[in-house]
Order: structure tokens, then C-alpha cells, then sequence
């Protein structure tokens, strides 16, 4: 259900990117996105369609990465692949961690025609 | 043309709650951000919390769909109060929080309680700017609930187990519950909580002054000294 919230922040962002490189027409985006940020593919899609219409985005086609999660362990350092609702360190079995990857969504890309000098 | 970039989406929100954060350390208060599903108790527990806290003062901002109902019951203990009605928007942004600030006498107050709108998802991914996430899970919920949520358990300084006057007539598994936080956060505090009976009252208080003495306190003697 958090989509549409993120696609909101996410098409502010690749505005600006397109303005900062004088693109006039977006024609695809790629992000990626962390499994630990729960995004469903087919929501996000759908709230894209939402959020790019009446913009220099409208007819951009979005690319879905997803990033699988990370974890260390702050006690004994082990490295480890979090679940959604387990973040147990499988040595210490303590979820006393910090995420190393997985726990974000990031704009990698902006694809697009230039303005014509 | 392709532009690639490596930037955080939230990274907007986030540059906003960091400002938001440095207002309330310049001010010398503490900014707690309330989450929990609608219906757990979060405005009654201001109601109970704001004046035991006296002579510490409270700055509440609430977060709702529509109406100022909240606002209004809280705004006879508070200092100040600001309601934000966000349409449909199921969460506060930082900058609603920014633009909520000017009308508020910040350097005057000790806490400031931000009630978020009602929802365990959305909430969870808006940094505020506050130094602390609470998160309520009433008992009325039932005991699934961290399971279900985790991500939002994940990221809570403390939950409160609200409505603690009902497990004598509802089944909840208390253990299940804790084993499910352990599961994704062995450093967040866990306190059961009645606003009826008063049970775990003076224990929230202690953490709430504890973190207040912690944060603020330990800076104030140091710009003294």
C-alpha cells in the first residue's frame, strides 16, 4: 500500500534529473528496490501509471530491479540474509544488526530525448 | 540519453526530516513520532501522559484524514497544538511537519509528541525528523500483529502494548508477541500500558524522562559547563 506514496517522491526525483540534464522527454526509468521495502512489481507499476500522467514522464516505461537483503550482525560481525520477520543473527541468534543492502529504493536511471539546441 | 544516478527516493523526505532534527536539538526538545494502526489509544495516552509529564511542557502535532477532534482533546494540557488534515494521504511528510513548526513555541517545551495518521505501513518509511519512533499495538489488535508488520517493529525505540487492562478478557499471547520483536530488534524497549488503570503509567513516564534527560539534559549541562 505504500506505492503510491513512493511513487510520488519518485517521480519528483526523476523531474529533477530530466530539468538538471535538459531532458524534455522521458522515455524509461529504472530503480531498484530493496525485498526489505516490501514493494509489489505490479503496484508500483500501476502507481507509476498514476503519478507520471500530465508530465515530461507520461509515456516513460519503468524497470523494477529487486535487490535481495543484507544484514551484519553488530555483535559477532557475521554477515547474514535477513527474512521480513526475522533478522536473527544465525550465530548469535540476536537481532542486534544493521542492513547493508535491501532496506532501500534507489533511482539508478533517466532515459530520455534531449532538448534540441 | 541515458543519466544514471544513484539517488535514495526518499532522499527528498529525508534531507528534510535531517533539517527538522536540528531544529529540535537548537530548540532543546525531544520529538517522538506516534505510530500504530487507528483505534490503539494513541490520543488518549497524549491526554494521560501530557499532564503527568507537568512540569515538563508537551507540543503535540497531530496527523489525521479529516477533522480536528484529536487536536481538541489534547490541546487543554498541551503548551501548543497543530492538527494537519492530510486528505488522503495515509502519513505525515517532513515537510508538513517543517511547516508546522513556525507556529509552534518550540524553545518553551521539553517534548514534542507528533501523533502520526493511523496506519502501520506508510508511516514507517517518512522519516520525520524525530529522535524516537513509539510504536502502540492495543491488545484488542491481537497477537499476530509484529508478524504482520514487521518492517514498522524493525524500526520502533520502544513499543507500548496499550489497552493492558484487557488481557484479563481477551486471549493474547504476550510471550509470541515479544518473541516476534526479539526476532527483529533486540535493542527496542517493550512496556504494557493502561490508560484506564494507570498500569505501566509511571514506567512510559521514566523512559520518557530518561530519554529526555539522556538527549537533552546531558547536552544542556554541557553547554553550561
Amino acid at each position: 500500500m505504500h506505492e503510491m506514496s513512493i511513487a510520488e517522491s519518485l517521480i519528483e526525483q526523476i523531474i529533477s534529473v530530466a530539468k538538471e540534464n535538459s531532458i524534455v522527454c522521458v522515455d524509461e526509468v529504472e530503480i531498484e528496490t530493496g525485498y526489505l521495502k516490501q514493494i509489489i512489481p505490479d503496484v508500483m507499476q500501476e502507481a507509476f501509471k498514476a503519478v507520471i500522467k500530465g508530465t515530461i514522464a507520461e509515456n516513460a516505461v519503468l524497470k523494477i530491479t529487486e535487490i535481495s537483503a543484507l544484514a551484519k550482525c553488530n555483535l559477532c560481525k557475521e554477515e547474514f540474509t535477513p527474512e521480513l520477520d526475522n533478522f536473527l543473527c544465525p550465530k548469535c541468534i540476536k537481532a542486534d544488526v544493521v542492513t547493508l543492502k535491501g532496506d532501500d529504493i534507489i533511482l539508478k536511471a533517466v532515459i530520455g530525448k534531449e532538448e534540441k539546441p | 540519453m541515458k543519466v544514471k544516478v544513484v539517488k535514495r527516493v526518499l532522499d527528498a523526505n529525508n534531507e528534510i526530516a535531517r533539517k527538522n532534527r536540528e531544529i529540535f536539538q537548537k530548540a532543546g526538545l525531544i520529538a517522538l513520532n506516534l505510530i500504530s494502526s487507528p483505534g490503539s489509544g494513541k490520543t488518549t495516552l497524549l491526554e494521560e501522559t501530557i499532564p503527568a509529564l507537568k512540569p515538563q511542557k508537551s507540543l503535540v502535532i497531530v496527523g489525521d484524514l479529516q477533522t480536528a477532534r484529536d487536536a481538541e482533546r489534547v490541546q487543554e494540557c498541551a503548551l501548543d497544538v497543530v492538527q494537519i488534515n492530510t486528505g488522503m494521504s495515509c502519513h505525515l511528510y517532513a515537510n508538513q511537519i517543517t511547516e508546522s513548526l513556525s507556529d509552534l513555541p518550540l524553545k518553551e517545551a521539553d517534548y514534542l509528541f507528533i501523533e502520526n495518521v493511523g496506519n502501520m505501513v506508510c508511516p514507517g518509511e517518512f522519516d520525520l525528523g524525530e529522535n524516537l519512533k513509539v510504536i502502540l499495538l492495543s491488545i484488542p489488535e491481537g497477537d499476530d500483529k509484529v508478524a504482520k508488520y514487521p518492517t514498522i517493529f524493525r524500526a520502533a525505540d520502544l513499543v507500548l502494548l496499550t489497552k493492558s487492562d484487557l488481557l484479563s478478557v481477551l486471549k493474547f499471547d504476550m510471550v509470541r508477541v515479544k518473541e516476534d520483536i526479539a526476532r527483529l530488534n533486540a535493542n527496542v524497549s517493550i512496556l504494557e500500558i493502561s490508560c484506564q488503570t494507570g498500569e505501566g503509567m509511571a514506567d512510559w513516564l521514566k523512559w520518557l524522562k530518561d530519554c529526555h534527560q539522556k538527549d537533552i539534559g546531558a547536552k544542556a549541562k554541557f553547554f553550561t559547563e
